[in-house]
């Protein structure tokens, strides 16, 4: 719109309101689905790292081209953790060992979960943080809040695990996502259970060292191992569920696009069709086509920054709905996926205006003086 | 009229045919024409008979197969094409048969909208519109919008935003066509009173014979060509302006009526009484 100008484009697109409300709700529910699945996405991504980001380990060793703990399994002999200790630079080290299974109420009701086992003394590998009851004995296991929520169980309670029957020790924060849990138990438990093989062996620094020289140090001294700092296993574990979910977001945000593309490009030409009479009149009184094309590309855009709007406000709120009543689902929305949206929202917007672009541009000033 | 003065427009062999060969369609055959400023001309002729082409040419919305048309200096005929928006934006005043206001804006949108098309924004643009909407007494209905102005109403706004470039030449199609006999005075007076104050040339296309009070020359377009104007009389159906010697009509009774088409002249042989009396009484 130019300034000091009569907005003729928003005065038609808004004339009217029914026509305009379900142009911007169509374009605010499409938006809202791609809105949702990439903050879905974010905020899964951010739960199956949250226990590797917390872990106060600068360096992760696995068996060899074991990059993950997702969809991974990971077996060094029970000498590695001796081994990784006696590198120089090496503060402490700490076992874990990993499986999945199933935590089952005593009323039968399941959830997936990793098991880690951990040396409950000194513990650093364990829970990030217990919010009810403490660490685990032999016997006994720490769950998520989320999972205690779900199975409606509390400290004292009895579950089984790894098919064992434990009592609940305590209840840890942050360690569900929407796929699966975590649990801890004793390393002691876990070794009788699913034998001595170590899965990962957890190394911190002395201070000062630098965790990427540290991991060349323990890679050249221990062999048949895969050792990757902190961030590169967060970066590894974020890759593999990127790319077992990638296709589908992407088959849905597509959808979503298309959906959009639809509506913008049909409520626009309905609006031209509607208006091509008036544009006739413009166009008599000396307007040339490059302003009723801008007018139109003007709509697509009104149309798209308001029913972005609308989708992001709608977005907030299914995002404290999902929080409300599905707390293992944890939605992220981040400034980057935002941007990302609003421009390819605003791409679709454009394109949905070349149909009625085109007829725009066709107008004949002639037709003003046709009879109606 | 000033009958002295160099005309506004000067319109020489203008023609327009459509299509070739056997299908070709003459609807303009060589028009001359000479407009004064502050002179009143009204086309009138039967439906067909290339008024609108006429006035789609003169309005640099139509170019003519030959012939020229100049209007402040410049020959529409030849000028390129993508200027004519801006000839038309700066030269020309359009009425139209329908009003063909905007009806997301307001009254004074739709004018000052005319007014952003001439070159000027911001407060100019809109104490401009204002302005012409109080010279057409409607100063108390800037903010209205179309659907809540009667008939009448809506032509003034669309007169006051054919004024906007200070045109030299206006060009109405039909002004009346769509309001009652007094909202249709009223304009027609309208338009008088801006070509005398203004001195403005207007050119009228039209089938009111109302019109021919206000008009300084009469022309009759017929086949696309002037032919010498003769008495009228009004289609007893359509109630169009005929000439004396149209091609149809209808004898009885000592009477003669004339028609504008076949058909109307077929509709009032299934009831003359009905059609003949209207057009006694009238």
């Amino acid at each position: 719109m130019m300034v000091g100008r009569v907005p003729l484009a928003r005065r038609n697109l808004f004339q009217d309101r029914r026509r305009v409300g379900l142009t911007v709700l169509g374009i605010a529910v499409s938006a809202l689905l791609v809105l949702v699945l990439d903050g879905i996405f974010a905020g899964s991504m951010r739960q199956v790292t949250s226990y590797i980001r917390s872990s106060p380990a600068d360096v992760w060793v696995s068996q060899r081209s074991v990059r993950t703990l997702h969809m991974s399994n990971s077996a060094l002999p029970p000498e590695t953790l001796d081994a990784v200790r006696g590198v120089q630079g090496v503060a402490w080290a700490e076992p874990l060992y990993y499986t999945t299974n199933v935590v089952e109420a005593s009323d039968g009701t399941r959830r997936l979960t990793y098991v880690f086992g951990y040396e409950p003394e000194p513990g650093r590998v364990g829970p990030v943080e217990i919010t009810r009851g403490r660490g685990p004995r032999s016997g006994e296991v720490v769950i998520d809040d989320v999972t205690a929520d779900e199975l409606a169980l509390g400290v004292g309670d009895r579950v089984s695990v790894m098919g064992r029957n434990l009592r609940i020790s305590g209840v840890s924060a942050r360690n569900t996502n929407i796929i699966n849990t975590i649990v801890f138990i004793p390393a002691r438990d876990f070794r009788a259970a699913h034998g001595e093989a170590v899965s990962y062996v957890l190394a911190g620094s002395e201070e000062g060292a630098a965790a990427d020289q540290l991991a060349k140090r323990i890679a050249a001294a221990v062999p048949d191992t895969t050792v990757q700092t902190r961030s590169e296993f967060t970066s590894q574990e974020r890759r593999i569920v990127r790319d077992m979910s990638t296709d589908i977001i992407r088959i849905m945000t597509v959808v979503a696009l298309l959906i959009g593309l639809a509506v913008v490009g049909l409520s626009l030409l309905a609006l031209t069709l509607a208006k091509q009479r008036e544009y006739g009149v413009v166009r008599a009184l000396g307007a040339g086509p490059g302003r009723l094309a801008a007018g139109v590309i003007a709509q697509a855009g009104w149309s798209v920054v308001v029913g972005f709007a609308l989708a992001v406000v709608l977005a907030l709120a299914v995002g404290q709905g999902l929080a409300r009543f599905t707390p293992n689902v944890r939605v992220a929305y981040e400034l980057p996926a935002i941007a990302r949206t609003f421009v390819r929202l605003l791409l679709i917007g454009m394109t949905g205006a070349l149909v009625p672009l085109r007829r725009v541009l066709r107008i004949d000033p002639a037709s003003a003086f046709r009879g109606s | 009229m000033q009958e002295s003065a160099a005309p506004a427009v000067r319109v020489r062999a203008l023609t327009k045919t459509f299509g070739e060969g056997e299908l070709a369609v003459h609807a303009v055959r060589g028009v001359d024409l000479d407009v004064a400023p502050g002179e009143v001309v009204l086309v009138m002729g039967p439906s067909g008979s290339g008024k609108t082409t006429l006035l789609l040419m003169l309005g640099a919305m139509l170019r003519p197969t030959s012939g020229s048309i100049e209007v402040a200096g410049i020959d529409l005929a030849t000028a390129p094409e993508r200027s004519l928006p801006r000839l038309r934006a700066r030269h020309f005043g359009f009425i139209f048969q329908d009003f063909n206001l905007l009806t997301a804006l307001s009254a004074l949108e739709n004018v000052e909208l005319a007014c952003n098309l001439a070159g000027a924004t911001g407060r100019d643009a809109r104490q401009r519109a204002q302005g012409l909407l109080e010279r057409v007494n409607l100063g108390h209905r800037l903010r209205h919008h179309p659907d809540e102005l009667s008939g009448g109403e809506k032509q003034r706004v669309a007169v006051a935003r054919a004024l906007v470039n200070d045109p030299a030449l206006l060009l109405a199609d039909e002004p009346t066509a769509n309001l009652d006999s007094s909202h249709g005075q009223e304009v027609a007076r309208l338009i008088r009173r801006l070509a005398v104050e203004d001195g403005r040339s207007v050119v009228i296309v039209s089938h009111d014979e109302r019109l021919r009070e206000v008009a300084d020359r009469t022309f009759w377009l017929e086949d696309g060509r002037f032919v010498q104007l003769s008495a009228l009389s009004t289609d007893p159906v359509c109630g169009m302006e005929v000439r004396e010697d149209a091609r149809w009509h209808w004898r009885a009774d000592g009477h003669v009526w004339r028609f504008c088409s076949p058909e109307c002249r077929d509709e009032f042989a299934t009831s003359p009484g009905r059609f003949a009396s209207r057009s006694l009484h009238d």
